[in-house]
């Protein structure tokens, strides 16, 4: 499958960086969610993209926005990469490659570490994506700004109180 | 399960307490009961509650650190060193088997909890983020209170609701 703006996400199943499995609509927790893949630690372009999602992070933190970041690593690289970083987001592994191909996001012309290609899905709580973002090439991820607008939109259409109440 | 939790220290085991447990103290001497009970309204003067997922029945024996600051000297929620113990709390590589922040009021911080379990549980717990806030006691908890709660997805450290403790609950769905 291809996944684009409207599609409903796979509620897919996966080992967190502590080894717990996690699902994506948990994850979620009734609010909009963010979900990047990205190739692996080793890559310059994900730490780049990661270390903007780190500044993000003080502004979901208190805007009821949960973040989710999938990559082919595993749970033990996963926890170091992590914690390297500074990030207060759930990490998932998916070393086995189980979810890569269902949800056609395998990077094919990197045939060494076969990972998946870099993406952003911004999505509601019942994942229904709102935006999709290629990040094959760097400038093709969101901007924070495009990912605040984003969520913006998000809260609008899901929090009853968006327009404060009388 | 009802929509509140409360949670209390007690001498003996309350009758009226929807389970309970025996404490001991990091020494292994006897410390009294930690009692809970899901019902709407306030069982007890010294209940503080909790985020109700964290009673299980058939939960196994943990070690648990427990802060519970003088309510006269309560900070607020908001108090920078109660973010930056929730922020340590999601940065945690390896999360705690549960942990629940205590209230008493919507806009106060009455406490923490917070359970591990396994060989290194009671070295982990002189870690809690939460001790930096009020001083933890740490104790040994018997089986049949308290199970095991998925870490929170972070990075959200807000509450879904003033009335709710930190990491619980949402927002209503549309």
């Amino acid at each position: 499958m291809s996944i684009h703006a409207q599609d409903t996400f796979p509620d897919l199943i996966a080992l967190d960086h502590a080894g717990r499995s996690r699902s994506l609509s948990e994850l979620a927790a009734g609010d909009p969610l963010v979900l990047t893949t990205f190739r692996g630690f080793w890559c310059p372009k994900e730490q780049a993209f990661m270390r903007r999602l780190v500044a993000f992070q003080d502004e979901a933190e208190v805007a009821y926005t949960s973040v989710v970041s999938l990559s082919v690593d595993p749970v033990e690289v996963t926890a170091a990469f992590r914690a390297g970083l500074g990030a207060r987001w759930t990490f998932l592994a998916d070393p086995e490659r189980e979810h890569l191909d269902a949800l056609d996001l395998r990077e094919h012309t990197d045939t060494v570490h076969h990972p998946y290609r870099p993406a952003v899905f911004v999505l509601t709580p019942d994942l229904v994506v709102h935006s999709a973002y290629n990040g094959y090439w760097y400038w093709g991820r969101p901007g924070l700004d495009e990912l605040r607008a984003d969520l913006r939109e998000v809260t609008r259409a899901i929090r009853a109180d968006w327009n404060v109440p009388a | 399960m009802s929509e509140r939790c409360w949670l209390a220290l007690a001498s003996e085991a309350p009758p009226t307490a929807d389970a309970a447990a025996r404490l001991r103290s990091a020494d292994g001497e006897p410390a009294g009961w930690l009692a809970a009970w899901l019902r709407a309204s306030k069982p007890v003067r010294e209940a503080r509650r909790a985020d109700p997922r964290i009673i299980d029945s058939d939960g196994a024996a943990a070690a648990i650190s427990l802060i519970l600051p003088d309510r006269a000297a309560l900070p607020i929620f908001d108090d920078p060193a109660v973010q930056g113990a929730r922020r340590a709390v999601l940065a945690d590589p390896e999360p705690a088997d549960l942990v629940t922040t205590l209230l008493i009021d919507a806009s106060h911080f009455a406490g923490s909890l917070t359970a591990r379990r396994g060989p290194d549980a009671l070295a982990r717990l002189r870690d809690d983020p939460f001790r930096h806030v009020s001083a933890a006691t740490l104790l040994f908890v018997d089986p049949a209170l308290l199970g095991r709660v998925a870490p929170p997805p972070g990075p959200v450290i807000e509450r879904h609701g003033s009335d709710v403790p930190w990491p619980g609950g949402r927002f209503p769905a549309l």
